[in-house]
């Protein structure tokens, strides 16, 4: 029986991209019922939000999303239709495994990380104020109760995928009781898994050592600003944000990204690079119980750039639609 | 030049708190809750902290004053505020984020 699956098309080079994630899985004979849903510019363009409650209610319906990615609008009272399906549905889990793929060459070899990010609060519940002509007030909001999921689901994620080590990254030095909550709520939770090693970094040293002994770490759980950041510091480690894929759970609801921008000026040129959709999509193959599929769609995907077939941005020359086509070949 | 059009008051409570719609000049616009809107409605099916944000405007200036009677107000109803921002505007544009 096929799953279904809500899918938003995305803007500027998102549709090209969900095209090639779709033709992937019909080679691969995953049976995707996919259900289209509006988001993004055309919904600004048309007067309606930019993620309207109608797209909301048939995302949590189904329950499971993917999404091409979508423009920011830039301007008075724009918002970003990231951050409100991530409020809006409480995806509260931002979930960025980091590996090292073959054929995409950095300097960091035997990368492997899964970043679990707090999704729905500290300063991006964007509460501000100017409280004085002088003086903005950003409030930087963190709960006992989200940091205790966010804990217990990078924990569970541990348990289930036979990960070792749960890394809590925070400022609690400086934010003694912001941080402090974070790190004290973690260690809580840690207590409950004796058999996952866990201790705690300070975020700036965290990133040091990011680059200096990512072979040591395994998993990390951050607040929602340091996890953006080192996050996308892990994606570049990995080969930048056209390879780094993203996945976001709530508690009945997941919705899988890529996490790079919409690149609208490579618009239609067939150039763009689909692997950190791909790869979104293939966690999403993952937590709909489609593990045979995931690793024939990832074995193709890593024989294809082993092969020295890559898109512009990895320093290849192939198209996206040639790139596609190489991956599909590859299929079992 | 700054004026005063309105206050937000964070109040401790589980659920999200049945408040006056207007006191005076003002209006009850928004409730948030981790700053997603909960009020007016559609909510959405969101897990909620003890912490709402409640944000009472008014397109006319108001006074130090006003913002104190409907503090004091929310106390003689009962619920136990935590914090209050007073919310201004600049040639018409709000100087405080709004709610997803």
């Amino acid at each position: 029986m096929a799953h279904k699956v809500a899918l938003i098309r995305g803007d500027g080079t998102g549709p090209e991209l969900v095209a090639a994630v779709e033709k992937i899985f019909k080679a691969a004979k995953v049976e995707i019922d996919w259900v289209d849903v509006e988001a993004g510019l055309k919904c600004v363009e048309a007067g309606k939000p930019i993620v309207p409650d109608e797209t909301i209610a048939t995302i949590k319906e189904i329950g499971v999303g993917l999404k091409g990615p979508m423009t920011t609008p830039i301007g008075k009272g724009s918002v970003s239709p990231n951050v409100t399906l991530r409020k809006k549905l409480d995806l509260y889990a931002c979930v960025r495994p980091v590996r090292s793929l073959p054929g995409v060459v950095t300097p960091f070899d035997n990368l492997d990380i899964v970043i679990f990010r707090e999704n729905t609060e500290d300063l991006y519940a964007q509460i501000e104020y100017m409280a004085t002509d002088q003086v903005a007030h950003s409030v930087k909001l963190i709960s006992k109760f989200s940091t205790e999921r966010i804990s217990r689901a990078a924990f569970e994620y541990a348990r289930a995928n036979n990960r070792k080590k749960v890394v809590c990254v925070h400022k609690a030095n400086i934010m003694k009781v912001g941080d402090g909550l974070f790190l004290r709520t973690f260690q809580e939770v840690a207590k409950e898994y004796p058999e996952i090693e866990s201790w705690d970094n300070i975020v700036d040293n965290q990133c040091m050592q990011l680059v200096l002994r990512w072979k040591i770490y395994d998993m990390l759980v951050l607040p929602n600003l340091y996890g953006d950041i080192v996050s996308d510091l892990a994606a570049g480690m990995m080969g930048g944000l056209g390879v780094a894929p993203g996945a976001n759970y709530g508690t009945n609801c997941a919705v899988f990204e890529a996490v790079h921008g919409s690149a609208p000026k490579y618009t239609g040129l067939d150039k763009v690079n689909p692997t950190a959709l791909l790869l979104s999509g293939t966690l999403m193959l993952d937590h709909l119980g489609e593990h045979d599929a995931r690793k024939n769609i990832e074995g193709a995907l890593e024989a294809t750039l082993t092969k020295g077939i890559k898109t512009y941005d990895l320093g290849g020359s192939a198209k996206l639609s040639e790139f596609t086509d190489a991956i599909c070949s590859e299929l079992k | 030049m700054m004026t005063l059009h309105g206050v937000d008051v964070y109040i401790w409570i589980d659920t999200t708190p049945e408040l006056p719609k207007t006191f005076g000049k003002m209006t009850l616009t928004l409730i948030s809750n981790r700053g997603t809107r909960v009020y007016p409605p559609p909510a959405p099916d969101i897990a909620l902290l003890n912490w709402p944000r409640c944000r009472y405007e008014s397109d006319t200036e108001l006074t130090d004053a006003e913002i104190q009677e409907l503090v004091n107000e929310i106390t003689k109803l009962g619920f136990r505020w935590t914090k209050c921002q007073k919310l201004f505007r600049e040639d018409g544009n709000n100087l405080y984020s709004q709610a997803y």
